[in-house]
């Protein structure tokens, strides 16, 4: 009881933040920042972030972490801009198959942790080296060998970053994303598995869990996660460079440590992230409109990010301290 | 403990073995470019850089953290060196203002490091992470977005020539030998690197030692950094993109373990040395810089995953000595 407690004041402090953010701009910014058509542009922002943010939020949850996100993003887009600059192949066969090379690459990252014990950080750090090479190999060059953005303006892909009423479909995409990422960890065997593995790997494995099947598929839906952030990234652009996501893997995981979810393992939850990707979108566009140096993008989300996990861990501490004190209480009236 | 020395002797011979090979193969595929008096200097500044902040890093491997805000943090110190020679009027006295402004950048790094990590317990990735982020934007906004130079005075340009930087490196990683491998400090070091809680219950004060180690990366990086700007003459927010993966996979095929406890500055540096090599044959077979980092990518895994089946090899070979005796 007191455990539900402690998430959903959590989840206030998350949401306040992005409150305060939010009132902060607003403020400053006045209409140019506070008007109904620049949030529908937030949301859309954050939309990406979100989609991503699922995988990255899985990944947390297992006590691990995915740094690869915004390579697999770009060597996803790079292998439909190849189909679609030198093949006839319809759209729906191109999506399909740069679906499937992100979550190949997304298996790699599964096998390197989960099979090879390479640790999490180090591994998704040099699978980020390695997946963006590879875009750059595979990617589009001119006659003189100079690499160059590859258009992909045809209907049937670039719609795919039209709005649909007042929503983009990116936005609908993400809000499934999280409504299904929602239910596989919370109602599934498998998020029970995945929650398990984070907590604590060796009572898991202990209890029966495959943590290194778990592990692989964690990294596997993250990698589908990221295709998903790059076919949308590249319809946006109505083209694919080899330059897509590059920074990119600093927001996902930012937004899931505002959104809450610890770093530790074992607790968190999608919504959380979504909150976290609301409120990076919300301080990135409002260093933009309030005209500043986006260098100070950089600086805020460092900050931010250093003060919540602070936070987090010092929180975490006094509830601990608290309810040690309540047992030893309890044991001295017995 | 004969039949380890002996193991290690083995260890070292192949290492030597591997570098040789390594140069014989340039020097066979690229003749003409690799055995020439300035790529060898070219190869050698690479190697001092590299050698630099490994030299200092290997503190923090050897806790089993690790620092990912190398790169972002040696632009900064960049920065900050070539800024404050060029607002000292490029002056002697300037150049060892800058020098030790940079340190201390690299200093105060170090200490923000090592305090949130061990007073909040947060993973190193994690705060490194964040913080490469803060010195990104903090060199974007004193650079204003564009690239500083400096070619003055003769002392700053002096810091980054070929000589003077491995001059430089080998007192540094002399140094740092000696810390690690003859003084109570860097045997502490390994003792917590192996097993914290062992250590902090055998009365060392582990979060002390943690600090200090993140405070000798942040100095070593900004050395990196205050030579790697000498060398150009200029320095920008992304002085020193790239170096957190080269750093990390000298450490690695140094043999130093990123799960911690094991590794030595000599295996570092040897790192440093094939890294400077391979960062030059992968330059040389015109491969891209782009491009490199699939191969620095495969070292990495393989390195890593090796250790860590020794590790699980070491592990199980205890349980079974155990159950033996029982």
């Amino acid at each position: 009881m007191k455990k539900m407690k402690q998430t959903t004041l959590r989840r206030f402090i998350s949401l306040g933040l992005l409150l305060v953010l939010i009132i902060l701009f607003a403020i400053l910014g006045g209409g140019l920042f506070f008007n109904a058509d620049n949030f529908i542009e937030i949301v859309r922002d954050a939309s990406v972030v979100g989609i991503v943010g699922v995988g990255v939020t899985m990944a947390i949850i297992t006590a691990g972490i995915d740094l690869s996100t915004g390579s697999v993003m770009a060597l996803v887009a790079m292998t439909m801009a190849n189909i679609y600059a030198y093949t006839l192949w319809p759209i729906p066969v191109m999506i399909i198959l740069g679906i499937l090379v992100g979550i190949a690459a997304g298996l790699c990252n599964g096998y390197i942790i989960g099979y090879l014990h390479v640790p999490e950080f180090i591994g998704t750090l040099a699978t980020m080296g390695i997946f963006r090479s590879l875009t750059y190999i595979i990617a589009i060059t001119d006659d003189n060998g100079v690499i160059q953005s590859q258009p992909m303006t045809v209907y049937g892909f670039a719609s795919l970053g039209y709005a649909a009423g007042y929503f983009y479909l990116v936005t609908i995409a993400m809000i499934v994303f999280i409504i299904v990422g929602q239910i596989v960890l919370k109602f599934t065997r498998f998020g029970t598995n995945v929650y398990a593995v984070g907590a604590n790997k060796k009572a898991a494995r202990l209890s029966g869990i495959k943590v290194e099947k778990t592990q692989l598929i964690v990294y596997g839906i993250s990698g589908f996660c990221c295709a998903v952030g790059g076919i949308f990234t590249a319809a946006r652009l109505q083209s694919a460079t080899a330059a897509i996501g590059d920074g990119f893997e600093f927001d996902p995981i930012a937004a899931a440590v505002v959104g809450g979810v610890a770093l530790s393992g074992g607790s968190g939850d999608v919504v959380g992230t979504l909150i976290g990707a609301l409120f990076m979108a919300t301080l990135k566009n409002g260093v933009l409109k309030l005209n500043m140096n986006t260098a100070y993008q950089y600086v805020i989300k460092g900050v931010i990010i250093i003060l919540v996990v602070m936070f987090d861990s010092a929180y975490k501490a006094h509830m601990d301290r608290l309810a040690k004190e309540r047992g030893a209480k309890e044991g001295a009236e017995e | 403990m004969s039949g380890e020395k002996k193991t290690f002797s083995v260890s070292k011979y192949s290492k030597l073995i591997i570098l040789a090979v390594f140069i014989l193969a340039l020097s066979i595929l690229r003749p003409k470019a690799f055995l020439t008096v300035g790529n060898i200097s070219n190869v050698l500044w690479s190697v001092s850089v590299i050698g630099i902040m490994v030299s200092g890093t290997i503190y923090v491997f050897l806790l089993g953290g690790i620092d990912l805000s190398i790169e972002t943090l040696c632009g900064l110190t960049a920065v900050v060196i070539v800024e404050v020679v060029t607002h000292m009027g490029n002056s002697v006295g300037g150049v060892i203002v800058g020098i030790l402004a940079a340190l201390g950048v690299g200093a105060l790094a170090g200490l923000l490091h090592g305090f949130v990590i061990t007073k909040f317990k947060v993973p190193a990735f994690l705060v490194t992470f964040a913080t490469q982020s803060v010195f990104l934007g903090l060199s974007m906004i004193i650079t204003n977005n564009k690239i500083v130079s400096c070619t003055k005075p003769k002392l700053f340009t002096m810091i980054g020539s070929t000589w003077v930087s491995i001059i430089l490196m080998v007192i540094i990683a002399a140094f740092s030998w000696f810390l690690l491998s003859r003084t109570v400090f860097g045997r502490r070091t390994y003792a917590v690197g192996g097993n914290a809680t062992a250590a902090e219950i055998s009365g060392i004060n582990v979060a002390k030692n943690t600090i200090l180690c993140y405070v000798i990366s942040g100095l070593t990086t900004a050395i990196g950094g205050i030579v790697l700007a000498s060398m150009t003459q200029q320095a920008m927010a992304s002085t020193g993109s790239g170096y957190t993966n080269d750093v990390i996979t000298a450490g690695v095929i140094g043999g130093v373990s990123l799960l911690g406890g094991q590794g030595t500055v000599q295996g570092a540096i040897f790192g440093a040395v094939l890294m400077g090599l391979l960062n030059n044959g992968l330059n040389l077979m015109s491969v891209p810089s782009t491009q490199a980092g699939l191969v620095k990518g495969i070292v990495i895994i393989v390195a890593v995953a090796f250790d860590a089946m020794q590790h699980a090899d070491q592990s199980r070979k205890k349980v079974r000595k155990v159950v033996k005796k029982a």
